[in-house]
């Protein structure tokens, strides 16, 4: 019985204790005094880009006493179901950052606040300054639902050691990137003039790592379309993009100048120097910098096809709907805060979305950053549907099956074509619905 | 009930508490929103849909190859997890005791290590054009296409798969030797029978019950593998490793749609069912 009495008053003190827990944990949550505006910021930053974004919203909360900003980082990866969740419960936070793709989504959710009134105000944010594409990217409906804080376009990443190796250099014998399908060609060749034993060459010209990017950034080279203008139907098995897939299959299976893709690690090749050139994002600028003995360039992406074109993503900062006055208002002058020093947040690997910022003598000595952000002109972004990403999974599986050669460009686009219309159809009728 | 019951339900409580609101509630209302159309990004409210959720899964052939990917998974994974932690295990029993400790402690650590670190590296082992193993493969003239071929790509999975959790079921298998007394080995030895016998009539069925038991734990994990696939080949090349979780969470958490991702949720809960009886109905017959 002693020993039954002790139990359960252990069990009494269990119970106890996780209340305490429970207690300590919703204290948390309240705001700490009234002057001050407490509000969240939620975004996907996990890498060495959360801990300059820290750095930043550090030195906000010094310079506003009466704003106090709590950032919360989480992985990509499940940063938009959390956000999602939150959204639909109204528990989303003040301030959060969205992929430019992702507002189609989100915003027809129906928590994101379009921000043109605020625009109209002046509290310290010139809209006009933000480059003109850019801005579009945030549009939907003709209202805009975030200032974007960057743009990170697709470019060119080239190893000068292999390019100086196999002769690819201007006249002062320095690495020459391609800028021209001719000299592209010309680049892959040299580079994988070398053969081992088996037939592959020593180093490889480029290897595909993100295929999506890859593929959509020269099908737009070659004018291609992914939807009809009206969105009523997909158009990925239009010549352009057939021809632009098939030119990607012949560098692997005529050519030989890239390896068959294989996961998003292809990447690592390029960084251990086996590899010429791979095109990706700026935003992998920060991997390279910390591989010391790599010696590589930035350029903007060569046109390789008719028409230049790189496809680019833009971190948006956006406001949750439903805020009162002074929250709004806080929330604004963090995100103008932001904005205007978006060279800070670029330094790690982005490109400013401001005009004025691109001018900057600090803006146009980072080497990368600069290069490719000559691309800006010519960007793109994913199509603004709702159901992006199960486009982009047809897209995905269409260009591995084409580039592995389990179906032509042709059959693998009309494939993914028809899974595409399957659902825009099924989009259609619930829409549709009453 | 007396206060020796009550106590018991005591100790229980917490966890029911928790089983119930974390598991089974879930589990229930899942079966509610399979049977309506339910797409997040819409703002209008779901609509009740019967059984066209089942329907659209039953007439998918991306859902039938994610089941096919998931049962050619347990079927090469679970028989080889057994055998070889029974192998490993019998090895174990066999060294002297502090040898014994050290081999425990050479098997067991990858279990602990988490499915995305564990993922990442062996992802990059497995990079047929600059990965480990065919780096090590290389001067022999051996280049394996361990993750671009449709044909090898869940083999490398198991293999994987087979390195992270094979601790685990030899610390039970281990455990259920320790069990086996003695004497009976003795008393076979003094009878004239040689290991092989020993290990037939005595040790395997001595053993039978955990083996069951482990073969049953490891099937319904087998039925459930998300973490590997999703790590190291995203379901690739060409959804040849795309199991039927990664398709559910891709359905429902990326897609946002609700309705058919619980729909093929309890689908595969049912077949997970299904096993697990039949399982169960064994192990029952077996310890009476």
């Amino acid at each position: 019985m002693k020993r039954l009495r002790a139990s359960s008053t252990l069990s009494g003190m269990t119970a106890i204790a996780a209340l305490g827990i429970f207690a300590i944990a919703g204290a948390g949550c309240r705001h700490s005094d009234s002057q001050t505006v407490a509000l969240r910021f939620w975004n996907g930053f996990t890498g060495p880009d959360g801990r300059t974004m820290l750095a930043i919203v550090k030195k906000f909360n010094a310079e506003h006493p009466d704003i106090q900003v709590r950032m919360q980082r989480m992985d990509w990866g499940t940063y938009y179901n959390k956000l999602f969740v939150a959204g639909l419960g109204k528990r989303a936070p003040e301030v959060f950052i969205l992929h430019a793709d992702n507002i189609e989504r989100f915003a027809r959710a129906g928590f994101v606040r379009p921000i043109d009134d605020l625009c109209a105000g002046q509290d310290g944010l010139d809209v006009s300054d933000i480059l003109p594409n850019v801005w579009a990217a945030t549009e939907r409906q003709g209202r805009h639902f975030g200032v974007p804080l960057d743009v990170h376009p697709f470019g060119m990443y080239y190893n000068k050691t292999l390019f100086r190796k196999c002769g690819i250099v201007d006249a002062h014998g320095e690495a020459a990137p391609p800028r021209t399908r001719d000299e592209f060609m010309d680049a892959l060749a040299k580079l994988t003039a070398a053969k081992k034993p088996n037939g592959d060459p020593q180093t490889w010209g480029m290897v595909f790592t993100w295929l999506r990017t890859n593929a959509a950034t020269l099908m737009q080279q070659w004018g291609g379309r992914f939807f009809t203008p009206d969105y009523s139907a997909c158009a990925l098995n239009a010549p352009e993009n057939v021809a632009a897939l098939q030119f990607c299959v012949d560098l692997v299976q005529k050519h030989r100048y890239a390896p068959p893709p294989e996961t998003y690690d292809s990447w690592i090749g390029f960084r251990q120097g086996n590899v010429g050139i791979v095109f990706e994002g700026i935003y992998m600028l920060g991997d390279l910098r910390r591989q010391q003995d790599l010696d590589y360039g930035a350029a903007p992406m060569p046109q390789i096809g008719p028409l230049p074109a790189a496809w680019a993503g833009s971190h948006v900062l956006c406001l949750r709907e439903g805020l009162d006055d002074a929250a709004t208002r806080a929330a604004w002058t963090f995100i103008a805060y932001l904005s205007n020093h978006a060279l800070d947040w670029c330094d790690g690997g982005q490109i400013p979305s401001r005009a004025s910022l691109l001018k900057t003598d600090r803006f146009q000595s980072m080497p990368a950053q600069s290069e490719f952000a000559k691309a800006l002109p010519h960007i793109f972004y994913m199509p603004r549907v709702p159901f992006v990403f199960e486009f982009q999974t047809e897209l995905d599986i269409a260009v591995e099956k084409a580039l592995r050669r389990t179906a032509s460009p042709q059959a693998a686009l009309d494939a993914a074509t028809a899974r595409v219309n399957e659902i825009i159809a099924r989009h259609t009728a619930w829409s549709a619905a009453p | 009930m007396n206060a020796r019951t009550w106590t018991g339900y005591a100790f229980l409580a917490p966890y029911l508490l928790l089983f119930a609101a974390f598991v089974i509630a879930p589990l229930f209302y899942g079966l509610g929103i399979s049977l309506f159309e339910w797409e997040m990004l819409s703002p209008a409210p779901p609509r009740f849909a019967g059984l066209a959720n089942y329907a659209e899964a039953l007439h998918s052939d991306r859902f039938w190859k994610a089941l096919y990917a998931t049962a050619r998974f347990v079927v090469l994974c679970v028989p080889l997890t057994i055998s070889l932690s029974l192998a490993a295990a019998l090895g174990i029993h066999a060294t002297p005791r502090v040898r014994q400790t050290i081999y425990r402690a050479a098997y067991f650590p990858p279990t602990i290590i988490s499915i995305s670190v564990a993922g990442i590296l062996w992802r990059w082992f497995f990079n047929s054009e600059f990965g480990l193993f065919n780096a090590l493969a290389a001067p022999f003239g051996v280049k394996i296409p361990w993750l671009s071929e449709t044909s090898l790509a869940m083999w490398a999975i198991v293999l994987m798969t087979l390195w992270w959790t094979l601790g685990g079921p030899i610390v039970v298998l281990l455990a259920g030797l320790n069990q086996i007394p003695r004497q009976y080995y003795e008393a076979a030895a003094i009878d004239g029978a040689g290991p092989m016998r020993r290990f037939l009539h005595i040790t395997l069925p001595q053993l039978r019950p955990i083996l069951l038991f482990v073969s049953i734990m490891n099937i319904i994990g087998s039925f459930q593998v998300f973490g590997q696939t999703f790590m190291i080949t995203r379901g690739g090349p060409e959804h040849s490793t795309r199991v039927l979780v990664q398709y559910i969470y891709e359905t429902a958490f990326t897609n946002y749609r609700m309705g058919y991702g619980s729909a093929m949720s309890w689908l595969l809960f049912a077949v997970i069912a299904v096993f697990a009886i039949i399982q169960f109905r064994i192990l029952r017959e077996d310890l009476q």
